[in-house]
């Protein structure tokens, strides 16, 4: 391994700075925001409503435009350049509230999607690899059904499937239990633990504490688009710092 | 025998229906005979059809048919297509891009479409060199394309907000995410007010004739120039664009039901 590739392996694999965004209105997102992510590590937001959290994880791959401050990804860095904003999209998946599955492709077909697309693959590769991330799921048999013949559980780990069939080296989960009935939620933070497991970087936004508790190795409490206290996950629940901390932990726990 | 209130409710209304249209081709007589009008509906079925040397041949009406046919198929198509690009060029980043559409759209609905053919006939066919069918084929597709880019429009903006972020989060560009994604969700919002577009369609190849292109309508005056059964030959023209106009908007409607079960 050169010197370079050497320092970027060591190197934060998600670099944020000082980054701001503001909604016309104006509404001010995130303020003055900073963060960095280790290659490996579960990162866990927390914050009330409206506190900036999913605007932060939709500024790290781009799909909000931020008004000042860097953003680096695995040592590239987010900005106009239409090259390096797709290059960074294809290191980051992302597992949305509302699932957001093709209505229109199959099972099989809303994994397959990207691969052919993006990476180019043949129709046969792509299945392959498919059918291996939905055998991870859990979902092993269901490839032809369409995603409105399926649960809310079973669709959002397809979507994981999906995301995770572009090979990322980051995975951004927003809320991703919160649109499930209580009995589905359990089936989809296995696969999401299984993940943290295998050594997955993730960035994971929950109301899930249990889960909080157990995977991450550490924890973000923002609020009012700032970024209020961060620790490790064990010393957080503990020993909150700041009394806008312990007043939250105290609502929800 | 006892009707049920509702058989009864519709054959009340059947009576009405014939009393009213007995009274029209009445009045309609009446007239006619007034102006010493003189009905030969005998010969008109020669116009459909006729018989030349045991082979049946279609009449100059029915080669008029034809002709407002392929003219109606190829403009629905190439509308479809000039109403595509405009609809992209609308929802484009490129300030260019919107204006021209926006351009576009403002002078064909804001003018009459009769201008537009004489426009394209005697200004613009010389100078490009194309002939009458092309000309008025071009003219009603840039009329309808005015039209078919709203309908495609309003389709795209109605897929989710959530479809395009998941395509942008897995790395598609944007023509992808369109081709891939956005475009055949939007299809099935888009297919059954297209199709009725084809209604349109028919109807407007009418003004075509003004130009001398030999569809319907041309043949139709042809014939009157030579026999003057004016009477005989606008009622068959008029139902003929009647069935196939309610033949396509069945068609329609039927497309339209069935891309809403699947
Ligand atoms: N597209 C937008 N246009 C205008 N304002 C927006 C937009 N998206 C978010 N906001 C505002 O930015 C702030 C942060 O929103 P964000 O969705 O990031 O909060 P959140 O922490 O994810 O909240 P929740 O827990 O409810 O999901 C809120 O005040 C919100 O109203
Ligand atoms: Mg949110």
């Amino acid at each position: 391994m050169n010197d370079q590739a050497k320092q970027e392996s060591n190197s934060p694999i998600i670099d944020v700075r000082r980054i701001e965004k503001i909604f016309p209105g104006p509404v001010v997102a995130l303020r003055d925001f900073f963060i960095t992510v280790e290659r490996g590590e579960v990162l866990v937001i927390i914050g009330p409503s409206g506190s900036g959290k999913s605007t932060f994880l939709r500024c790290l791959n781009g799909l909000e435009e931020i008004d000042a401050g860097t953003i680096r990804i695995d040592g590239i860095s987010l900005d106009e350049n239409e090259a390096n904003r797709l290059a960074i999209r294809r290191k980051i998946g992302m597992v949305f509230q509302s699932f957001n599955l093709f209505p229109h492709l199959t099972v099989l077909g809303n994994v397959d999607l990207a691969q052919r697309l993006v990476q180019k693959k043949s129709r046969r590769q792509a299945a392959e690899f498919s059918r291996r991330l939905l055998e991870q799921v859990g979902l092993a048999d269901m490839e032809d059904r369409y995603p409105h013949q399926l649960s809310g559980g079973q669709q959002q780990r397809v979507a994981i499937a999906r995301a995770l069939a572009m090979m990322p080296k980051i995975m951004l989960f927003d809320e991703a239990t919160s649109a499930l009935d209580p009995e589905m939620i359990g089936e989809v933070l296995d696969v999401m633990r299984q993940l943290a497991r295998d050594g997955m970087t993730m960035v994971v936004v929950t109301h899930e504490m249990g889960f909080a508790r157990e995977v991450s190795d550490r924890i973000l409490f923002m609020d009012k688009g700032r970024l209020v206290e961060e620790g490790e996950s064990q010393t957080f629940f503990r020993n909150p710092r700041h009394a806008r901390t312990r007043e939250f932990l105290q609502q929800i726990l | 025998m006892k009707w049920s209130p509702r058989v009864e409710n519709r054959l009340v209304d059947v009576a009405k229906f014939v009393v009213v249209l007995t009274a029209c081709a009445y009045l309609l007589l009446r007239g006619s005979a007034g102006i010493g009008y003189n009905w030969q509906w005998q010969t008109i079925p020669s116009y459909l059809l006729t018989v030349d040397g045991g082979h049946l041949r279609p009449g100059p009406l029915l080669r008029g048919l034809l002709v407002t046919l392929e003219i109606t198929f190829f403009s629905l198509l190439l509308s479809a297509l000039i109403g595509l690009g405009v609809a992209l060029l609308r929802l484009s980043g490129s300030f260019v891009g919107r204006l021209l559409a926006r351009v576009y759209l403002e002078t064909i609905r804001n003018t009459p479409l009769l201008v537009q053919i004489f426009f394209l006939y005697f200004v613009m066919a010389p100078i490009l060199d194309i002939g009458r069918f092309a000309t008025g084929v071009l003219a009603l597709s840039l009329f309808e394309g005015a039209y078919a880019s709203e309908i495609i429009r309003a389709g795209i903006v109605a897929v989710p907000i959530g479809q395009w972020e998941a395509a942008h989060a897995l790395g598609l560009r944007s023509f992808d995410t369109y081709r891939a994604v956005i475009i055949p969700q939007a299809m099935r919002r888009i297919l059954p007010p297209l199709t009725s577009q084809a209604v349109s369609l028919l109807k407007d190849s009418a003004l075509v004739s003004t130009i001398a292109v030999y569809e319907l309508t041309m043949e139709g005056r042809t014939i009157i120039a030579e026999t003057f059964l004016t009477f005989e030959v606008w009622f068959t023209v008029a139902a003929i664009y009647l069935v196939v106009a309610l033949f396509l908007s069945f068609v329609a409607d039927q497309a339209g039901k069935y891309l809403r079960i699947s």
